[in-house]
């Protein structure tokens, strides 16, 4: 049963079960449950604390969930090793990116496919990222470290694209960055998507450029899902409107400082 | 018809107390007996600070003489929209002192509500505590012309906010104080001038069919509430108690201002109703009461931490309850525990039961009451057995509060109890409870025709609610009149029991059964969000927001399962044939809940009217 109701009948690439997630005495994740179809942008929304790195992590077995399943491709990963996790196909571009500060631009990249076997196809997969992201080419034998925000966080998935992937989760690409740069990178994701297959999950507290490039969208409250629907329809979502995009209703004084009640309906 | 009337003791005034006839003067009397006595705790930022009479009687004072001086006239209604805390206490008996009249409003309406409750009540003030509530007025402020003046209590988000018809809680108090430096004594005057039969407070019923009626009760009513109440249950002026009901609710402020004030106890305000499990648990209070609702959650959090336990930790959660059921039989009629038992108890209260109550704030409960609405007996000897004495009472807002009650050496469970002393009560040929007796209310505000439709021919007061008594004058309610389904069959079926056992289940939150000239009764159901999510995780159900969840094919076999037991104690007629959930999160905001969190029997009809008749589609 495909949690997003989509009905296309094929299982979906990654299916999330019941997962409880836990740190220490403190229940992070909650029960969720969720799928990413293959070929598709999904996003997660929440806010600061909501579970969405919790989520990410417990994929790609930096952690492993207490209880539930992970299932890609219909075979179970939950508690796997992040490595083998990876040569399955799962990339990982985490939040605040993580880039080798001491290493290349181009040394970066090929710890990406440190991995894959076919080391014969590296060289055609290198130009493949150049060509998304050109001035990771003119910066290749420059240190990650001195490259600026918006590089490096191009940078990072051009280093998750080098594994190959099937599925990319990538956490959070808009942190930090100017709003001119986070259109450009959101448009790079998009094309990946269409152009490459790569499915992709994608964690965003900027829920406005996140619902205009997925397909579909969970929002995660303290551990637990709370609304899915495809982005569409969470678009015009009242709850998702005052809460997520920050659009206020009419109100008789300038300044709201209280909130209504979510009803998530 | 039997009448049956709890005893009154010939030597004692039931009109007063301590010589006062009215709460106003009682007021006055324990503000200056009391003075430097704690009189409220209220958390500050997740502190716990503490008020004393001395300014209980203060902020009355202010508050009471500031209206007076901004036009308020005996008789005239201030309404109050307000959370719980301390402020609504003190302009509470500001107003009643000054000779105004309290309403309070629920937080949980909208402005529109509002707007008819102020015009109803022809409301000359409106206090409201914050930023929040003031939008409500603002929203309507054209549609209310008997306002003179919003008072707003808490600033913060209004700094910069003007209006010619708003003004803060700090003016006010100002100018109050300046009334009482110029004209000493005026505030004992103006209270004294209040008369027993002058009203205490409005309190409008929250109407399940058409709009709310504004109940009077009178400070007789409520004197002789208090002396009858006191005569069966012990207050103690050293007790600590939790505020977390509306104040708006007859409940809640019988028990918590006007009781306060007739004992001399201390008031614990909860910092919202979503804290209350971790507020009662740092109060601990000697006394306590709730609706049923909130005992149905207690119990359900100690169901999921057994859950949760280990195979030790239940084996013991279990052997414990068991040896409490044991115990409570005879405990909870009031008749000696024979020794074996009493030490088999003893054993399993200090090594699981005296723990289980501290984790819910119990420890030092030495009553606890539950009323309002209907409760399930199971439910009652449930928190006997783990040493709480939970006692059901009966009453309304027509009748200031409480009708019968249970409490020690008069228990019996599944009864709301017997009279109170002075209170009379009898069952009509149509099964209908009725009452008479000083505690009944003055009327409807302004409804005279809706107060007549409340009395019998003979001066009796409707209750409402339907059943039966034992020879021994303890009554049982059975349900609603209103509320009685006739089917398509002719049968006469009053739900409420069986809505009761249904939601004894920790899974379910609430229930309606629905039947009215239809074949058979199906039932539409609010799942307990948190018991259902623990279900489907243990179970491995996959499910994404609350709606999915209750589509989920292993919940609806876990409530089929639910009802099918309860079908298994009830007649074949009242069999629940079929069910639905709702599957929205409902709040006290929606139309289908009552400020307390009861389902709405109409509007439920209405809203779910498709949900309904798919369920009646076959037939």
């Amino acid at each position: 049963m495909a949690a997003n109701g989509s009905g296309e009948g094929r299982a979906p690439l990654l299916s999330i079960r019941n997962v409880e997630t836990f740190y220490g005495a403190v229940m992070a994740i909650r029960g969720a449950s969720l799928d990413v179809e293959e070929g598709r942008i999904v996003t997660i929304l929440g806010a600061n604390g909501a579970g969405k790195t919790t989520l990410m992590k417990t994929i790609s077995g930096v952690m492993d969930p207490d209880k539930g399943q992970i299932l890609f491709d219909g075979e179970e990963i939950q508690g796997r090793e992040p490595d083998a996790i990876v040569r399955k196909g799962i990339a990982h571009v985490p939040e605040g990116r993580e880039i080798f500060p001491f290493l290349t631009v181009e040394e970066n990249l090929m710890m990406g496919a440190y991995t894959r076997k076919d080391r014969g196809n590296l060289p055609a997969d290198l130009e493949m990222v150049f060509g998304y992201f050109p001035i990771l080419k003119e910066r290749r034998s420059q240190q990650a470290a001195f490259l600026s925000g918006g590089q490096q966080q191009m940078l990072a998935i051009g280093r998750g694209l080098m594994t190959k992937p099937r599925l990319m989760l990538l956490d959070e690409p808009s942190l930090g960055l100017s709003p001119i740069l986070v259109q450009e990178i959101f448009a790079i994701i998009r094309r990946l998507n269409k152009e490459q297959g790569v499915t992709i999950l994608l964690v965003e507290q900027n829920a406005n450029v996140a619902l205009r490039t997925a397909d579909y969208g969970y929002v995660l409250e303290i551990g637990r899902i709370v609304m899915a629907d495809t982005t569409a329809r969470l678009l015009e979502s009242e709850d998702i409107q005052e809460f997520y995009l920050g659009v206020q209703g009419e109100t008789q004084r300038e300044q709201k400082r209280w909130k209504r009640r979510k009803t998530w309906r | 018809m039997q009448v049956w009337s709890g005893k009154r003791d010939p030597n004692k005034d039931y009109g007063s107390i301590d010589g006062c006839d009215t709460v106003a003067r009682l007021f006055l009397d324990r503000c200056r007996k009391f003075s430097a006595r704690t009189a409220h705790r209220e958390k500050d930022f997740g502190i716990w600070k503490s008020y004393s009479w001395a300014d209980y009687y203060d902020h009355a004072q202010w508050i009471g003489l500031g209206l007076v001086k901004l036009g308020l006239e005996p008789g005239d209604v201030v309404s109050i929209l307000s959370e719980d805390t301390k402020e609504w206490f003190y302009a509470d008996m500001g107003i009643v002192c000054a000779g105004g009249v309290p309403n309070g409003v629920y937080t949980t309406d909208a402005a529109s509500q509002l707007a008819y409750l102020v015009n109803d009540s022809s409301s000359k003030f409106l206090i409201v505590e914050n930023d929040e509530q003031l939008d409500k007025f603002l929203e309507v402020r054209d549609r209310m012309p008997t306002l003179s003046k919003v008072i707003v209590i808490d600033r913060d988000g209004l700094r910069a906010f003007r209006d010619d018809k708003v003004m803060f809680a700090d003016e006010l108090y100002d100018i109050g104080r300046e009334e009482a430096r110029r004209h000493p004594g005026r505030f004992e005057e103006l209270a004294n001038a209040v008369k027993p039969d002058d009203l205490r407070t409005l309190i409008y019923t929250s109407g399940t069919t058409g709009r709310p009626k504004g109940a009077m009760v009178t400070h007789a009513n409520v004197l002789f509430q208090l002396n009858s109440c006191f005569q069966v249950v012990s207050i103690f002026d050293s007790d600590e108690q939790l505020c977390f009901l509306p104040l708006c609710h007859v409940l809640e402020r019988l028990f918590s201002t006007d009781a306060q004030i007739g004992v001399g106890n201390t008031i614990n305000f909860a910092e919202s109703p979503e804290t209350v499990f971790e507020n009662i648990q740092e109060v601990s209070p000697h006394m306590f009461t709730a609706v049923p609702r909130f005992w149905e959650k207690v119990y359900s959090r100690l169901q999921i931490a057994r859950k949760e336990a280990t195979i030790l930790g239940r084996w013991a959660f279990d052997r414990a309850v068991a040896a409490g059921m044991a115990r409570a039989e005879y405990a909870q009629v009031g008749e000696p525990v024979p020794a074996g038992v009493q030490a088999r108890y003893a054993v399993w209260d200090f090594l699981v039961l005296s723990n289980l109550r501290r984790m819910i704030g119990m420890d030092r409960l030495r009553r606890a009451g539950t009323g309002a609405a209907p409760i399930s007996p199971e439910l009652l000897r449930w928190f006997w057995a783990i040493g709480v004495p939970l006692f059901e009472g009966f009453g309304q807002t027509e009748t200031t509060g409480v009708v019968s009650i249970n409490d020690f050496g008069a228990n019996k469970i599944g009864t709301i109890g017997a009279c109170l002393p002075g209170v009379e009560a009898r069952i009509a040929p149509d099964g209908e409870i009725q009452t008479r007796g000083p505690h009944v209310f003055k009327g409807y505000w302004n409804a005279p025709e809706k107060t007549a439709d409340a009395m019998t021919e003979d001066g009796w007061l409707r209750t409402g609610d339907v059943g039966r008594v034992d020879n021994e004058g303890y009554f049982t309610i059975t349900g609603r009149i209103k509320d009685i389904i006739i089917t398509a069959g002719g049968k006469n079926i009053t739900p409420a029991e069986i809505e009761s056992a249904i939601k004894f289940s920790p899974y379910v939150s609430d229930a309606v059964i629905i039947g009215d000239r239809r074949k058979y009764l199906t039932c539409l159901v609010m799942i307990d969000q948190e018991n259902v999510e623990n279900f489907a995780q243990e179970h491995r159900v996959p499910f994404g927001d609350f709606a999915s969840l209750c589509r989920a094919p292993e919940v609806v076999e876990l409530i089929r399962g639910e009802i099918d037991r309860v079908n298994r104690e009830f007649a074949r007629v009242e069999q629940v044939k079929d069910f639905r959930l709702i599957d929205i999160l409902l709040t006290a905001e929606d139309d289908e809940l009552t400020p307390t969190m009861k389902l709405k029997r109409s509007f439920v009809e209405k809203k779910h009217a498709p949900l309904i008749e798919s369920m009646y589609a076959s037939a």
